[in-house]
């Protein structure tokens, strides 16, 4: 006896399948969820209701949303871009630290001496700069040795990752707080490098940024030559070569632009709430949440924006959840692991279709 | 040719009858989203006969095929295999049952043995493979019918045509009664097409019988005992008997139109030079692909470069079009040193290229029709794709394309709407006006309808005065329609004669290697 279903390819991948998979991807998520929840002994149902008003529901828990929402924009246009040729900068982790190392240095060298409008966009920009140069390594050796982007941006992460620890932690360190005796802190940045929240939330006016970078980036690769020399490569290299579209050059640029875009979202964050290198970035993991937000999206810039305030909701509600219950607050890193397991998964169904397959005997009889 | 063999096989057949069918399809149906690539399809092989399967691209021909051997299975109807019904869940089943395909891309694995790659798959193999044993057994199974090969033999060192070989003692060596060749002649030369005829009447005359998948007219009135002709997934006809079809009966079966696929070579004046090919050699990773050739080509010209795949057309355009360097030597297109210097240079020096590769280098598959016009032209930092607009409009009616607007994907066109996009942006011109066109297997894999219109186009093109350098494959289609014959072996040319005085015994034995 066979297994009655089959796969079998499309010639057409209808429109509707662009929402569905993310969609879906997101229940079958929640019903992973579902299970490690039992397992641990909690009740599934509740713990997302919880998860959802704690989120999405009250004042405080949308505004959250949002202020969180503005990294995993940044590190989702980061990922996403880097995929529209089919690059994977998995290193947007390590690209976001020197992006918060080099918006500090930028902050803490000049912020004195510097109004607040040129401060700020200086200690951004330095952000980005410092997120393109630690990309520089894996795409000259990605774009003229072909050397897998995915290993060196990837290992280049933890090289980052005990920098960022060097930085902090070394008493004669340029970034540490020599005023504090206790635990070592990060030198809070001066006030005309940093910028207030709106009110009492936690929303930074750089969410307004990272929306617009998200639909500028939409727009260059849409409309732009740039961009369409990028789709060109992305679909068929041996087009590019035919054309004398050079594949290396755009290859490095992407690339460069993709640790940028990383790396502003460290420096946001160093004008936004964090205002002096922090240690505690490292185990927030906003680099790598930002692939999973990318591919929620399918790498769509606009679709970006939705799915990191989704992402954010759900991150928020579960930090939330911890405060009033005892929920574990990883059951947020299950779910988003998992979201990005069917996501990607999901892609299957956009090229082939499940189809039953009759028995042979009974079509002859009929 | 070997009229005295072919009767010897067709002897036994005719005494057989009709009673002798060893597989049968009725009323087969199949349809794939958007399309029925096979309509209550009824087809039936018997032993010991060559019946060909004849169809345009996309007529069903494949569908029906994969079918007979497992690979799909019918929506509608049934197979029978000596008058009971079987299913073929897989193509392993209908091994099982002695139906076996030989495709087109051979699925060998290059660094096995002949031998190895025969028995790979078998299931009766022991842990350790005793090599002699086996090299025996394949040798003799090949020798039974008439199918020399050294077991021996690595399938990297092989010709084209004994990998087809490798690939049909295979299929005898894994019991089959039944062989499904598809489109077998389209990577051989003719020497090897002789060849190949000889084996199919060899194994026709031990009582296997053969369904032969071909769209080449000529080759299919010579090998076939039948003829079924397939169009948009209907039988349209059938013709019993070898040699009782013509040509131009199954052309018209097949298209359902009369058509005329000799182009008349128009009388035009040959003007100055505009392609010039100096002493041209590139070596890679030590080997010579391209050995010292030297040739021009003028105004209003054709020159046609012959040759088997392999030995050196894919680089010599590749070096014109300024995408490969050459190790020495110098290439200009009317009068400006283009070597080395990029597609960009050479474009603008006149050149138009199309590729043998449509989708995926000629052309961007997931782009629309208006992108890939932008491909080879020159375009603003902020695209302009309104302006581009109308010019797509135009030429998509001027180019009789199949496709719905501007905006069709790539992808989405059938090889011959693809390739008229191609050569409709090639042909008007993108950074300059065109001197120079470089087609390669410009027809290949397209249905007949589809060459007509495209052969027309490239004659058209000669006729405006453009220099044409047309690489194929296609033997007949570069002695019907050049004005010179260059043939290129082992990346030399080792033959010139002009278009009208050639022959095809000449050309076909300078491109087997055979000529001085």
């Amino acid at each position: 006896m066979r297994f009655p279903l089959r796969f079998e390819a499309r010639t057409d991948s209808p429109k509707y399948l662009s929402a569905a998979v993310p969609v879906i991807s997101i229940i079958a998520a929640l019903v992973v969820g579902a299970v490690f929840l039992l397992a641990t002994g909690y009740a599934p149902i509740e713990t997302y209701q919880e998860m959802l008003k704690g989120g999405f529901t009250t004042f405080y828990g949308i505004t959250d949303t949002l202020g969180l929402s503005t990294v995993l924009i940044f590190t989702g246009v980061a990922a996403a871009f880097a995929f529209q040729m089919n690059l994977y900068n998995i290193g947007g982790e390590g690209q976001l630290y020197l992006g918060m190392i080099g918006g500090a240095w930028a902050g803490l060298a000049f912020g004195d001496s510097l109004p607040s409008a040129i401060a700020i966009p200086v200690v951004l920009l330095m952000g980005a700069l410092f997120g393109a140069l630690w990309i520089v390594v894996p795409a000259i050796v990605r774009s003229k040795l072909g050397t897998s982007e995915i290993v060196t941006t990837l290992l280049l992460t933890y090289v980052a990752l005990n920098l960022m620890n060097y930085f902090i932690y070394t008493s004669s360190s340029f970034f540490r707080d020599e005023s504090t005796t206790g635990f070592p802190q990060g030198r809070p940045l001066p006030e005309s490098a940093t910028i207030e929240a709106f009110g009492s939330t936690r929303v930074y006016p750089t969410f307004f940024l990272a929306v617009v970078v998200a639909l500028v980036l939409f727009w260059i690769v849409k409309r732009t030559e740039y961009g369409y020399r990028i789709q060109v490569i992305a679909d068929s290299p041996r087009a590019a070569q035919y054309a004398g579209i050079s594949a290396q050059r755009t290859t490095l640029s992407v690339m460069m632009i993709s640790g940028a875009l990383a790396g502003l979202a460290g420096s946001a964050l160093i004008v936004g709430p964090f205002e002096k290198l922090d240690i505690s970035i490292t185990t927030m993991g906003y680099g790598y949440a930002g692939i999973v937000v990318a591919a929620l999206a399918r790498y769509n810039f606009v679709a970006i924006i939705i799915s990191a305030i989704l992402f954010a909701g759900l991150r928020t509600g579960g930090d939330k959840l911890q405060i009033t219950s005892d929920t574990p607050v990883h059951i947020g890193v299950i779910l988003q692991g998992a979201v990005l397991l069917f996501a990607l998964g999901g892609e299957i169904f956009r090229r082939y279709r499940l189809r039953v397959v009759r028995q042979q005997q009974q079509a002859v009889a009929s | 040719m070997s009229n005295t063999s072919h009767e010897v096989v067709q002897g036994p057949h005719h005494e057989s009858g009709a009673a002798s069918v060893a597989l049968s399809a009725h009323h087969i149906t199949k349809r794939f989203p958007g399309v029925v690539a096979n309509c209550n399809v009824d087809f039936d092989i018997r032993r010991g006969e060559v019946h060909t399967l004849l169809g345009e691209n996309g007529a069903g021909k494949s569908t029906l095929a994969a079918i007979l051997c497992g690979l799909y299975q019918p929506d509608e109807g049934y197979l029978t295999r000596n008058g009971s019904v079987i299913s073929l869940p897989s193509p392993r089943a209908g091994l099982a049952h002695g139906i076996a395909m030989v495709h087109q891309h051979f699925r060998l694995v290059e660094r096995f043995t002949v031998a190895e790659n025969v028995v790979l798959g078998s299931s009766d193999l022991s842990f350790r493979l005793k090599t002699k044993d086996l090299n025996d057994k394949v040798a003799a199974v090949a020798d039974s019918y008439g199918l020399p090969i050294d077991p021996t033999a690595v399938i990297g060192d092989l010709s084209v045509g004994q990998r087809q070989r490798v690939e049909i003692v295979k299929a005898l060596y894994q019991g089959a009664e039944i062989l499904l060749l598809d489109e077998p002649t389209a990577v051989l030369v003719p020497a090897e097409v002789e060849k190949l005829f000889d084996n199919v009447r060899a194994m026709t005359a031990s009582g296997k019988s053969i369904v032969f998948i071909s769209h080449k007219l000529g080759e299919v009135v010579e090998i076939s005992d039948r003829v079924t002709v397939l169009r948009n997934g209907e039988v349209t006809g059938s013709v019993e008997g070898r040699g009782s079809a013509s040509t131009a009966d199954l052309a018209n079966l097949m298209v359902g139109r009369h058509v005329d696929l000799s182009v008349q070579r128009a009388e035009h004046p040959i003007g100055h030079e505009v392609l010039q090919v100096r002493n041209l050699s590139l070596t890679v990773n030590g080997v010579k692909r391209l050995d010292n050739i030297t040739f021009n080509v003028h105004e209003g010209e054709m020159v046609g470069i012959a040759g088997v795949a392999g030995n050196g057309q894919k680089e010599l355009a590749d070096v014109i079009a300024g995408l490969t360097s050459p190790t020495s030597g110098t290439i200009a297109i009317q009068g400006v040193f283009t070597t080395d210097l990029g597609p960009i240079k050479a474009r603008e020096a006149g050149l138009a290229y199309v590729p043998e590769d449509r989708l995926g280098m000629g052309l961007v598959p997931s782009m629309s029709i208006l992108d890939n016009l932008l491909l080879t032209r020159k375009r603003d930092v902020i695209v302009d794709r309104g302006s581009v607009r109308p010019e797509a409009a135009r030429l998509i009616e001027q180019f009789e394309i199949k496709a719905n607007g501007p905006e069709h994907v790539a992808r989405k066109l059938s090889g011959g709407n693809a390739q008229k996009v191609l050569l409709a942006r090639e042909l008007s011109g993108g950074r300059t006006p065109t001197a120079l066109l470089v087609v390669c297997s410009p027809t290949r894999g397209l249905d007949v309808g589809a060459i007509e219109t495209v052969r027309r186009l490239i004659d058209d093109a000669r006729s405006a005065g453009q220099a044409v350098l047309l690489i194929s494959e296609d033997l007949d289609e570069i002695l019907s329609l050049s004005d010179r014959i260059l043939v290129l072996y082992r990346g030399a040319i080792v033959h010139e004669t002009p278009g009208e005085s050639a022959h095809i015994e000449t050309v076909g034995a300078a491109m087997a290697g055979l000529s001085k």
